[in-house]
């Protein structure tokens, strides 16, 4: 019939345009190169986009561009911050097209892995090493060691997130305990400030991310490690059974009740209102939890390095685009950000740290939230480690996290979980 | 007539669908540079014995069927008294249709807190009456969301079946009551029948949306505890987005579509031939 | 005599429990919305003193331009969508025009996951040159609010009787003529079902308007999304911008459903 003839027409023409579109639109296919350039003149002129999380580290850097402009003029910065997801969605388009999006970016752990041998990040090491006064070894080593991709360097720390152990001093004074130093001490003081409607963890299960994260933490307080020395799954071992069994213990003896699906949120705001005694999470909480708008509580937290001293990290790193329309002028940023005297400020105004000398710098001493902080912060930084090395990351993680799940739900038995978690690791990474 | 319909559609909706079938026979990931591979069928081999999209699969219809069935009964039931209601009845109907309105996620994000064992106005009013029940845990997360699209969605049954109450002719109706009919026989025999096509036009577009749900599960379990609320729209944007395999993604989606599709066209002959 | 009372108690008791239902939610949310972080976080809290921050905050945020921006997508999408859509339904109803290859290819858009063509689209965007405008988000619109619009109208094009539209030719008028003045009044309550539905479906998007859109002109489900921050959800802006989400297009619905949903059969034969 007509409409089924003109119905035919329509769909091949149909066809062949996405047939060509397809061809012609994916991809830059170009290596990435750096002009190497490190100090970048002052009088430059240029415009750099820069997609940031919206988290208050990016509030404060924005803070700091007038500063930047002071220096030099007339460079344009434009922060577009968002959430994390919707962050990895739109830079994934942004290095997809011919034309970018954005000049700079940051860019998470998990994913220098498969965008540096994917080609979308330009290499730094020449640009690092011709920037006076840069001084690269500064940073802490596992912040390093995560923008570094095949011993090509294709980052810039910009803020860790690594996990510490923050608790209600208050409320463990009262208790007469002190600060968990092994995994079975952790289990014994959670449960022992379980009572009545107070819990002495309130710990975040959910699915996939954050019940890895937290759980690589116990990992690690057994001793147990996520990776062997040649890059294999290290989870089939006696260390990652007792983390595991400890986790469920705890979760079914010291968490909040029907906290099964809980993350961050709902584990900060329990601490926050003092129906929990402590958390496991990111380290600069603790200013957020001792503000003094934050509640009755306010001034009573600490935070203490994981029992056993070594705790899972994340990090954000600065990364300029392969296909960056400002790759200069977004060098002249980062390095004047991260640079030590522009790092005490951003320290001491609250972000989160990644040099090891504005640690020790008195302004921040002294102005910033508390020596004992600061020092629990080196500590912590000193011995950490990230969830997953290698490409695929966040696919191992999700599995991992899968299982983990599995386990603590009752689905899984505990050695089920760790070994089909193991398999994974070896699949994907493998 | 036909003409203007397959300008805008062929541009709105082949295109991107050639595209994505195209992509579905490439190992197209988001991370390359460059055009992708061909590679034929192998994604879909891939994914057919993929245990993974299979218990996804399993676990959307269980959630699509538990949450149509709900939304259809009390969407008819609510639809039935709104007709026959003489007060307030414009403010009644558009204050029931407001849960459509908000974004998934909100709805989602709200819920979440709502039912939150420490903070949430729910467990609170049944702590009250001594009840403790994890929403969101073991064997009972997938009915708390398909609850959750019960509230959205239940106001799109209520709108579209009343449309259809309003637009059946009334003479028959009339006719049976003079006869001496009861209402629950006139409703059976007379009102049921007539509303047929309207039903099945309402049941199968929210089954179609209820298939692709994503933001419930992304707001509250990430698919969790264990693999339980995992669905379909979930389990492609993992695979596709979060782990750059957009070739694989396309071809599971692809699957998606060659079951269900006929499961319709079944459906639709049934009924014709049932009429 | 008692059992008509009974039944219209009933109905009126069901009626209320289903508002109630629909309700709380709600009102938490409004309460959500004017109370402080720290307030936030007691559930029982429900007489208390009022703050306007995250009003405030969300407003300065730009939420009414993010409003207004879907609010202009939906309205276009819902357009094109209804003028198409009825005819093309009515052309399928009465002619099963294309047979079932068409009637339920068309459903083929709406049963893929937005994940799968989400890139899809982009690419062509950039290819077409439009990525900068709306124009993308609204073609994806359509993708899945013109199959369900016209869906919505075959069903109710079956059911209005050949008779009418016979009588009208007989009455001299054309085909056009007969289908916008006969036969299409009788579709009205279908319609205004299909407008509301379809502008939902549009206003509703988030994962589409995540990526199509300029950074600079996100639309309103993104920048409620965006309140889902890294450090936890920030509720009260949330709630807010939720109200700010809810409220107009419930005006809006009172009146669209006032004049079409209830339905008019004035116009064609009365039956």
């Amino acid at each position: 019939m007509l409409v089924k003839r003109n119905l035919t027409k329509a769909f091949a023409l149909i066809g062949t345009t996405a047939l060509l579109a397809a061809g012609c639109a994916t991809g830059t296919g170009t290596e990435a190169e750096s002009s190497g350039v490190g100090e970048v003149p002052t009088d430059t002129s240029a415009t750099v986009r820069i997609l940031m999380e919206a988290v208050p580290d990016t509030d404060i850097v924005q803070g700091l561009i007038a500063d930047f402009n002071a220096q030099y003029p007339n460079i344009t910065i434009e922060v577009e911050a968002l959430a994390f997801d919707q962050m990895r969605d739109k830079l994934i388009a942004s290095f997809q097209s011919s034309e970018p999006t954005y000049d700079l970016i940051v860019a998470d752990n998990p994913w220098m892995d498969d965008f540096a041998p994917a080609g979308f990040l330009e290499p730094l090491d020449d640009r690092i090493a011709n920037t006076p006064d840069f001084d690269h070894e500064d940073f802490f080593g596992p912040l390093r060691e995560i923008a570094d991709v095949d011993g090509v360097t294709y980052g810039v720390p910009f803020y860790n997130y690594a996990l510490g152990y923050l608790y209600n001093e208050a409320l463990l004074a009262d208790a007469g305990l002190s600060v968990p130093t092994s995994l079975e001490e952790l289990v014994s003081t959670s449960q022992a400030l379980t009572s009545g409607d107070q819990t002495g963890l309130a710990m975040q299960p959910q699915r996939g991310y954050k019940i890895f994260e937290e759980w690589a933490n116990f990992l690690f307080a057994a001793g147990g490690s996520i990776y062997n020395e040649d890059g294999s799954g290290a989870l089939d071992s006696p260390e990652a059974q007792a983390a595991l069994e400890a986790y469920i213990e705890l979760y079914n003896t010291a968490a909040p009740e029907n906290s099964l699906n809980w993350a961050f949120d709902e584990a900060f705001r329990s601490v926050s209102t003092g129906q929990s005694a402590a958390m496991v999470s990111y380290n600069w909480n603790l200013p957020a939890l001792n503000s003094p708008d934050a509640g009755d509580f306010a001034g009573d937290f600490k935070l203490a390095t994981m029992p056993g001293g070594k705790q899972v990290l994340g990090s954000w790193s600065w990364a300029i685009p392969s296909n960056s329309a400002a790759s200069d002028a977004a060098w002249a940023f980062v390095s004047w950000l991260t640079s030590k005297e522009v790092d005490v400020q951003r320290v001491t105004a609250g972000g989160a740290a990644v040099r090891e000398s504005t640690l020790q710098d008195e302004t921040v001493l002294a102005e910033g939230f508390g020596a004992d902080y600061y020092a629990a912060i080196i500590a912590i930084l000193s011995n950490a480690a990230p969830l997953s090395e290698g490409a695929g990351g966040e696919e191992m993680i999700q599995a991992v996290g899968t299982e983990l799940s599995e386990a603590v739900a009752g689905t899984k038995s505990v050695a089920d979980a760790l070994a089909a978690a193991n398999a994974a690791i070896n699949d994907i990474q493998g | 007539m036909l003409l203007p319909l397959l300008a805008v559609s062929g541009v709105a909706v082949g295109l991107p669908l050639a595209y994505a079938f195209y992509l579905s026979l490439t190992n197209f990931s988001l991370t390359q540079q460059g055009p992708a591979g061909f590679v034929g069928v192998d994604n879909y081999q891939g994914s057919l014995t993929n245990e993974g999209l299979w218990s996804a699969i399993g676990t959307t219809a269980t959630y699509v069927v538990i949450a149509v069935t709900l939304e259809t009964i009390l969407g008819l039931l609510i639809a039935l008294s709104l007709q026959k209601q003489k007060w307030a009845r414009d403010i009644t109907r558009s204050m029931l249709l407001a849960p459509m309105f908000i974004t998934p996620i909100a709805v989602g994000l709200t819920f979440r807190f709502l039912l939150n064992d420490q903070l949430g106005a729910i467990p609170y009013l049944l702590d009250g009456v001594g009840i403790s029940y994890d929403f969101l845990g073991t064997g009972n997360a997938l009915l708390t969301l398909a609850l959750i699209d019960v509230w959205q969605w239940t106001p799109f049954m209520v709108l579209l079946l009343l449309a259809g109450l309003e637009s059946i002719p009334k003479q028959p109706m009339e006719a049976a009551r003079v006869d001496g009919a009861g209402a629950l026989y006139i409703f059976r025999r007379i009102t049921l029948p007539l509303l047929v096509p309207i039903l099945s036009v309402a049941i199968l577009l929210r089954s179609l949306d209820a298939l692709k749900v994503f933001e419930y599960v992304y707001a509250t379990t990430r698919g969790g505890p264990g693999t339980e609320t995992e669905t379909i729209q979930y389990f492609t944007y993992q695979t596709g987005i979060q782990f750059f395999r957009l070739g694989e993604a396309s071809s599971m989606a692809f699957i998606l579509l060659a079951i269900v599709l006929p499961l319709i066209i079944i459906l639709f002959r049934r009924l014709d031939r049932a009429k | 005599m008692s059992s008509r009372t009974l039944m219209s108690a009933l109905r009126g008791a069901f009626l209320i429990s289903a508002l109630a239902a629909v309700l709380f939610p709600l009102t938490w949310v409004t309460l959500a919305s004017f109370k402080t972080p720290q307030q936030l976080n007691d559930p029982s809290l429900i007489v208390f003193q009022p703050s306007l921050i995250n009003w405030s905050y969300v407003f300065e945020a730009g939420i009414l331009q993010a409003a207004g921006r879907s609010a202009f997508v939906a309205g276009i999408t819902v357009l094109i969508s209804a003028i198409v859509g009825s005819a093309a339904a009515y052309v399928i109803s009465t002619y099963k025009a294309g047979g079932s290859a068409t009637r339920f290819g068309i459903l083929a858009a709406q049963v893929l996951p937005p994940a799968v063509l989400v890139f899809p689209f982009l690419t062509l965007a950039y290819v077409l040159r439009v990525n900068d405008t709306l124009i993308p988000l609204i073609f994806a619109h359509l993708s899945f609010v013109l199959p369900v619009v016209t869906w919505f109208l075959i069903g109710f094009f079956d059911s209005v009787p050949r008779s009418l539209e016979e009588q009208a030719r007989v009455d001299g008028f054309t085909r056009f003529k007969a289908f916008l003045l006969v036969v299409l009044p009788q579709v009205y309550p279908g319609l205004g079902a299909a407008v509301i539905f379809g502008f939902t479906l549009s206003w509703n998007d988030m994962f589409y308007g995540l990526i199509l859109t300029p950074s600079k002109s996100a639309i309103l489900p993104v920048a409620i999304a965006g309140f889902n921050t890294f450090r936890g959800v920030e509720l009260g802006s949330m709630s807010a911008a939720i109200l700010v989400a809810v409220v107009p297009v419930v005006i809006a619905s009172f009146f669209i459903q006032k004049r079409l949903v209830q339905g008019i059969s004035g116009g064609a034969v009365k039956y």
